[in-house]
């Protein structure tokens, strides 16, 4: 590395410009710092204020209620949507109401329906049974007076029968015939 | 070293002639560099707010999202600090809000920086000072004294206390504006100094032999110029919207005095 | 001793006053952090008064700051 070379060559300028940077640091380095130099301040604060006075009517005569507005339209069209959305919420669950309580009534309809049906097959049936016994109880009741009828003439056919017995047994006994008084006696003990 | 005072000098552009005014005497109207960063400043910010909102749309663009940011920024703030009056005080904060970032960014970007200026953050301050005081008076009359009565100390207490807000309400443009003045002020001079070290020490790097040692130094300044740089954006656009704050609390205490007391 | 030796000493002496600054702006960022671990839902509203207590802390020192850079160029 040619160190003389580039010693000689490059920091030339800078060092020429360190110089100059120095020459102005004593320019103003007895008056302290340049912001304290006072003669500059008066048109620096007049300028700032005329500036700041413009930008404050610009700002507050054209850029805040312009942007304001458009706040404004945004939030108006924000809240219109939700309302909008709100709406179509209400009908949606409005119209799935209505068409649960049609489910719901077409539900009680069948149901309905299904138990008349089921009361009238019941009560046919019934009817039916009722009919089939009244006539299974007519017979019945048939046999039995014809059996007690049976009966009856067989009972008595057996109080004759008996004295007919007793008497044939006494007379084979005692060699006599009975009296019916005394048969009458008899059977009613036996 | 390059001397890091001197990015804040006065450089006269156009030099127009001395006008004598009845009240300030002899005052220099030239057109210095200082003039032209505000007028930049100023310009850039109307331009950007006039792209905003001159074609400003339902759905924002991202320019214009960038815009209402700002504008909801403040907005918020002075809704909340002052409540609901603090609509009537926007256009002020906002205004001073955005001359005050404007200038702030564009001194990382140009060579001057007119916020480091204490004339101009004086300015802002005794601009703010004054609405202040006028709201205060308008508003309260005789009454705005009542701010330096506090009514939650003991009766014994309460000329201490009251002499003590009274010397802290006189000293708050003087904090506004040393406040935003020493953020720029120190802020760019170490940029500079860092900035500085690169070039004194690649020079020393440069003559070779122990003094190729400096470079990695030359490197670590450089790096730390880049760190500073990020930092300083953060603390632009935070000391303009501590400016912004501290005026609508210092609004909020007169607007609402009734209230707070 | 030289009064520019003296001018330098002063200037290191009053940038010291940042170091009550940097303690200042250290507890409130790290109050508002232990603050908001413990409740984060809170703390994004406290975003803006975490900085104004920071820029109001900064402040002190950068008065000190101010007060060095005067004494070295002033």
């Amino acid at each position: 590395m040619a160190s003389t070379h580039t010693n000689d060559a490059l920091p030339a300028s800078v060092e020429a410009d360190l110089h100059a940077e120095t020459a102005t640091a004593a320019e103003h380095g007895s008056g302290g710092l340049p912001q304290f130099q006072f003669e500059h301040w008066a048109g620096q604060i007049g300028y700032l204020l005329i500036l700041f006075v413009i930008l404050y009517v610009l700002v507050s005569k054209v850029f805040a209620p312009r942007l304001r507005k458009v706040m404004d339209e945004r939030a108006d069209t924000i809240s219109n949507a939700v309302a909008t959305a709100r709406q179509v919420q209400a009908e949606a669950a409005e119209q799935a109401a209505q068409a649960q309580a049609e489910v719901a009534k077409a539900r009680a309809d069948a149901r309905a329906m299904a138990a008349a049906a089921k009361a009238r097959v019941t009560e046919d049936a019934n009817a039916r049974q009722a009919a089939e016994e009244a006539v299974v109880n007519d017979r019945i009741a048939e046999a039995e007076t014809a059996i007690g009828k049976t009966r009856d003439a067989a009972m008595a056919n057996v109080a004759t029968i008996a004295s007919d017995a007793a008497a044939a047994m006494v007379e084979r006994l005692t060699g006599k015939a009975a009296t019916s008084a005394e048969l009458a006696t008899a059977k009613g003990a036996a | 070293m390059a001397d890091p005072i001197h990015q804040f000098q006065i450089q006269k552009v156009i030099d127009l002639p001395d006008v004598s005014l009845p009240v300030l005497g002899v005052v220099d109207l030239a057109i210095t560099n200082s003039h032209i960063a505000m007028t930049a400043a100023f310009v850039v910010i109307v331009g950007f707010l006039a792209a905003v909102t001159s074609n400003a749309q339902v759905v924002p663009g991202r320019l214009q999202a960038a815009g209402e940011g700002l504008f909801g920024l403040i907005d918020n703030l002075a809704d909340s600090i002052i409540g609901h009056e603090g609509r009537k005080y926007f256009p002020f904060v906002f205004t001073l809000f955005i001359l005050i970032l404007g200038m702030n960014i564009l001194g990382l970007f140009l060579t001057f920086t007119a916020t480091s200026q204490l004339a101009i953050t004086v300015t802002f301050a005794l601009i703010t000072f004054g609405l202040v005081l006028v709201v205060g008076f308008a508003k309260n009359g005789l009454g705005f004294f009542k701010l330096f009565w506090p009514m939650g100390a003991p009766l014994a207490l309460r000329p201490v206390v009251g002499l003590i807000e009274f010397v802290s309400f006189l000293l708050r443009p003087v904090t506004l504006a040393l406040r935003l003045f020493g953020n720029m002020l120190g802020g760019h001079v170490a940029l500079k100094i860092f900035a500085g070290f690169v070039v004194s020490l690649g020079l020393l790097g440069l003559g070779g032999g122990v003094g190729l040692l400096a470079f990695p130094v030359a490197a670590l300044s450089l790096g730390m110029v880049v760190a500073l740089t990020a930092l300083e954006f953060l603390v632009a656009f935070l000391q303009a919207f501590v400016f912004a704050v501290l005026a609508c609390i210092y609004l909020n205490d007169v607007v609402n005095l009734d209230h707070a007391h | 001793m030289d009064a520019e030796a003296a001018k330098y000493i002063g200037a290191g002496l009053a940038t010291l006053g940042m170091i009550g600054s940097a303690l200042g702006v250290g507890n409130i960022f790290g109050q508002f952090l232990a603050g908001a671990l413990r409740n984060p839902s809170a703390a994004a509203g406290q975003v803006g008064n975490l900085f104004v207590g920071a820029a109001l802390a900064e402040a002190l020192g950068i008065l000190a700051f101010v007060l060095g850079i005067l004494m070295i160029f002033g």
